[in-house]
């Protein structure tokens, strides 16, 4: 059930000045808790960092075995559920020497590129994927000097992440 | 007049405007740093210590920056604003007294660059100038966010200046003067004993009035409805970049001072000492020749001129982040249905006390 | 006889479904001729060939008979009372299920049937949810990856043994290249030959797979097949003019596949065909507007060309207009009809066909084999004979200033014919050399129309994709060049041609 709260104007609230003086004295308790204690919400971003969660969802990886190879198998599945259609790839035959498995692995992506300017960080393609090969690590710095280097290409995917970065 | 005469002249122009110019990016950085300690914040902290070196990096970014004119502005006009905008509240600052008088030689030189006997007069004058830059500016432009911005703006003053006017006309008739010097000495004394006889206790309601009205008259938060972001980008001076909006920003600023220092004036003893602190002086008494005890107590009184003029810079920018934006009609309500019918009967009051008691 | 004093047909009853059939059915035709055979699974089972009745996924139940019964080899009587989804027909197929998952490596992930393999669906549909067995799974270490031949690849783990790609060399091809080794678990699929195989239609095989484990190498990897719109369409490959599938994506074709018509291919289409949408697709194939300059063709705008193709025609006096036999008769007959009206000159209308070591008239064509494979390997031959248009003769078609060249991509390029040449239609740059412009236009995938094959049986075909680039069809250019020139059409009667 809603209640209904009415705020009924009293004389003081009409002519501003007793509310005003609330909020100065606000104000001015919080200048002094900031100035002298101390007690400011700021991070100073490049020497300190936050400490984001565990499930934090950030730049994309793709992990590997001891052999570099890299888990993916080219299934499309992460393309096909990806709603923002950031996710490019060309499957091809895995050559047999750099095939680790023998049957494992008989089908690569050629080329596995994610478009970050699309990516709207959504996870589904670690969901989806049946290798836990794509991975979201938890490396928030995407900024790039220009859209082309936005674009990561399978060698950035497979760089080493330990853990979830 | 001699060559001493021009020389101090001139040494007292370069102060004020050193002072104004100086504090400047003082301010800018303060009221920055301010809002932040306000709102939990850092606050700029990067360019020098503390920051301190922030606005100077502002300043050189403003100034080295292309300064262009709008293909379709009135092109004279357009360059005009910003000077008035400049001009204004310094010449304003002339007609204020920062201290009593040095004596150097046989020479008493008066801490004030123009001494007028109806001082307080030109300092309005030329304060009312302010409302000229912004509708200008405004028009100029050819900007229809701009030109909102400046009818905002020039009818706020307009309107606020009466309940200033009125405010002031009650303090005049208290002090019997349009001399600003008269003014201060009429303050520096006690009242009832213990308490300064400033213009706040002899008539706080005038004083509040004042202040309010000062507020709108600098187009400060809460009544910065000429350059409303949300609602006209940044109102009259939207289509001015580099150094011209550098010295609307820089304008802003001075008129506060000026603004502070008349205000203190009127209402807060000027350039008298900071009650309490007279006693410290009296201590070199002995020590000095009167001369020198003169110029020692002018020096004190600098101090405490800028040291309450500094106080009211404080209040300035803790008033704006801590109060929201007016909407317009309020705006209007407030000055028109509140202030000025306060002020008038503020000002019969006052007139009728005087007549009664006769001061 | 008629019609009254025929014998009511004989019937049989399929979930509660009175049904006709024709004497010598079995239950699962039955069904097909009703539409009903989507509720029967089937792996060892295709309509192309010969009943094997191996996978016992097709069983159903049978009123009165005491076992279960394989719809596909159970011959249907009158009166017989079927059930395809009681519970002892699922429980069955259930377990039919559990045992040929018992071995499926399931990487779907990675095969490339994946969306389109019976063993999915059916698993959908009738698998158990969980399997009993625990122990690893068989794998084949060599035959993980085969090559069956250059176009096909086997992969034997996901192999469920129905036997369709045997079948299919032997009864259909009758090539007898693959075989079954061994017996049971050990059961493997292999080539007799070490070369593998040989036919001409092995892209089939990979089509009638129901699992991943033989793949087109064509296609192989190429793309998921849920991406893929299945589009109708008629492959121009040679005279027979085969129903196919064409799958494709953001307009680029990525296979056919055949489409069951029983007049033409039945179920099958030849690898030369499978592939030739490639020759569409190359990175050569011109498709912008090209004009000559000096010796070298350039890049030109229709903007351009049209007025001066225009012009070329009013200036020429007599003039070849060459149709190649891959061309839609439409087209054979727009181009014949209005080209001459641009202009007052002499023009001639010729047919050209080249290919399969020069033939010239349908009297050339012949078949290649017992299946499908023509020698004629244009599309339209016999609709172009149909319009009335001649096939070129050298000796007697000569003395033109100006020779039009239209084709569809298959037609070979004909020896000089005139002074100037201009090429019309699907060219690569390599071919359009020698002409002075060429007119980018539509491939058979990018156009609409009607072919007549080699059995005279007239097909018309939809638009696939988008034409490329800027290639525009037969009638965006004509009406270009009416709305360019200025001096009145001359009407030319129908029959002139």
């Amino acid at each position: 059930m809603t209640k209904i709260v009415t705020h009924k104007e009293g004389a003081l609230d009409k002519y501003y000045i007793p509310a005003l003086i609330v909020g100065l004295k606000v104000t001015l308790k919080q200048f002094y808790k900031t100035l002298f204690l101390g007690q400011s919400t700021t991070i100073n971003y490049p020497e300190e960092r936050r400490e984001y969660s565990q499930r934090f969802r950030g730049e994309h990886f793709i992990s590997v075995d001891p052999q570099k190879t890299e888990n993916c198998t080219a299934c499309y599945l992460c393309q096909t559920v990806c709603p923002a259609d950031c996710i490019t790839i060309v499957a091809g035959e895995r050559p047999e020497d750099a095939n680790p498995y023998g049957v494992k692995k008989e089908k690569r992506p050629v080329s596995f590129d994610i478009d970050a300017l699309r990516c709207c960080f959504c996870g589904f393609c670690e969901e989806a994927c049946p290798k836990d090969a794509i991975k979201l690590s938890r490396n928030y710095e995407l900024a790039t000097l220009n859209r082309e280097t936005a674009v990561y290409d399978l060698d950035h995917l497979k760089r080493e992440v330990k853990g979830r970065g | 007049m001699t060559l001493f005469d021009w020389s101090a002249l001139a040494l007292k122009i370069l102060f004020v405007l050193g002072i104004s110019f100086g504090m400047v990016p003082q301010l800018v950085w303060f009221e920055r740093r301010g809002a932040a300690w306000m709102q939990a914040r850092v606050g700029p902290n990067r360019v020098g210590i503390f920051g301190l070196m922030q606005p100077l990096a502002d300043v050189i970014k403003l100034l080295s920056k292309e300064s262009f004119i709008p293909a379709a502005a009135s092109r004279f006009y357009y360059q005009l604003a910003p000077a008035i905008s400049a001009i204004a509240p310094v010449a304003a600052m002339a007609a204020i007294p920062f201290g009593s008088f040095l004596i150097i030689g046989e020479h008493k030189v008066p801490l004030q660059i123009a001494q007028l006997d109806m001082g307080i007069l030109a300092v309005l004058a030329f304060a009312g100038l302010e409302v000229y830059p912004i509708m200008l500016a405004g028009w100029a432009s050819n900007n229809k966010y701009s030109m909102l911005g400046a009818l905002r703006g020039s009818s706020q003053m307009v309107s606020y200046e009466i309940a200033l006017g009125l405010a002031l006309v009650s303090m005049l008739l208290i002090y019997g003067t349009l001399d600003l010097n008269t003014m201060v000495s009429y303050q520096d004394q006690s009242l009832l004993g213990f308490l300064p006889r400033w213009g706040v206790f002899l008539n706080p309601l005038a004083c509040l009035i004042f202040l309010i009205a000062i507020f709108a008259e600098t187009n400060r938060l809460p009544f910065d409805l000429p350059e409303g972001e949300s609602e006209l980008v940044a109102g009259y001076h939207l289509e001015y970049g580099a150094g011209k909006f550098a010295l609307f920003f820089f304008a802003e600023y001075v008129a506060m001072m000026m603004a502070s220092a008349l205000y203190i004036t009127i209402f807060f003893g000027g350039y008298a000492l900071i009650p309490g602190t007279g006693w410290i002086l009296n201590l070199f008494s002995t020590m000095l020749s009167p001369d020198m005890f003169q110029n020692l107590l002018a020096l004190a009184q600098v101090a405490s001129f800028i040291f309450k003029v500094g106080c009211m810079m404080f209040f300035f920018v803790w008033v704006r982040w801590t109060l929201p934006r007016f909407r317009y009609d309020q705006l209007m309500h407030l000055g028109w249905k509140l202030l000025f019918p306060i002020a008038l009967v503020n000002l019969m009051a006052v007139a009728l006390i005087i007549a009664w008691i006769g001061v | 006889m008629t019609t009254s004093e025929a014998p009511a047909k004989p019937k049989l009853t399929i979930d509660g479904q009175a049904v006709e059939f024709q004497p010598g059915d079995t239950i699962m035709k039955a069904a097909e001729r009703a539409r009903m055979d989507g509720t029967i699974p089937r792996f060892c089972y295709h309509p192309g060939l010969p009943v094997a009745g191996t996978c016992r996924m097709c069983t159903v139940e049978v009123e009165k008979a005491p076992k279960l019964m394989t719809a596909c080899s159970t011959p249907a009587a009158d009166g017989m009372v079927v059930l395809t989804q009681s519970d002892r027909v699922r429980k069955s197929r259930s377990g039919v299920m559990e045992f040929l998952l018992a071995n499926h490596p399931l990487d779907c992930p990675v095969c490339d049937q994946a969306g389109e393999c019976s063993l999915q669906d059916y698993n959908y549909e009738y698998g158990p949810s969980k399997s009993h067995f625990v122990e690893d799974k068989r794998v084949w270490k060599e035959a993980t990856t085969k090559r069956l031949s250059d176009k096909l690849t086997l992969n034997m783990n996901r192999c469920i043994h129905c036997e369709r790609c045997v079948r299919f060399t032997e009864d259909v091809t009758k090539t007898h290249e693959l075989l079954m080794d061994n017996r049971a678990w050990r059961k493997e699929l292999t080539t007799a030959l070490d070369e593998g195989l040989f036919n001409d239609y092995q892209g089939n095989v990979a089509d009638i797979c129901p699992v991943g484990a033989i793949t087109f190498n064509d296609f192989r990897f190429h793309k998921r097949v849920w991406f893929l719109k299945e589009k109708t369409g008629i492959c121009d490959g040679c005279a027979k003019g085969c129903s196919i599938y064409a799958d494709e994506e953001k307009d680029t074709v990525y296979r056919y596949r055949a489409r069951f018509n029983k007049d033409v291919n039945d179920h099958w289409i030849c690898d030369e065909g499978r592939v030739s949408f490639h020759t569409y697709q190359q990175a050569d194939r011109i498709v912008q507007p090209l004009l000559t300059a000096g010796s070298t063709l350039n890049a030109t705008s229709w903007e351009t060309l049209v007025p001066w193709f225009t012009n070329e025609l009013k200036k020429a006096r007599r003039v070849l207009i060459l149709i190649g036999t891959d061309a839609s008769s439409e087209e054979a007959a727009t181009i014949a009809q209005v080209l001459p009206s641009f202009s007052s000159a002499d023009f001639v209308v010729r047919s050209w066909n080249g290919t399969g070591d020069g033939v010239r008239t349908s009297a050339d064509d012949a078949p290649l084999d017992h299946l499908l494979r023509r020698r004629d390997q244009t599309s339209n031959t016999r609709g172009i004979e149909g319009l009335g248009i001649k096939p070129w003769n050298e000796a007697q078609d000569q003395n033109f200033d100006l020779a039009i060249y239209f084709r569809s991509g298959r037609a070979t390029l004909p020896p000089s014919m005139a002074a100037k040449e201009i090429a019309w239609g699907v060219f690569s740059l390599a071919e359009a050399q020698r002409f002075a412009a060429v007119l980018p236009g539509l491939s058979t995938l990018e156009k609409f129309g009607t072919y007549t094959n080699c059995d005279q049986i007239t097909q018309s075909f939809e638009t696939v994709v988008k034409g490329l680039g800027g290639s525009a069809s037969v009638r965006k250019i004509l009406d270009g060049m009416k709305l360019k020139s200025n001096t009145p059409v001359r009407e030319v009667a129908g029959d002139t041609i």
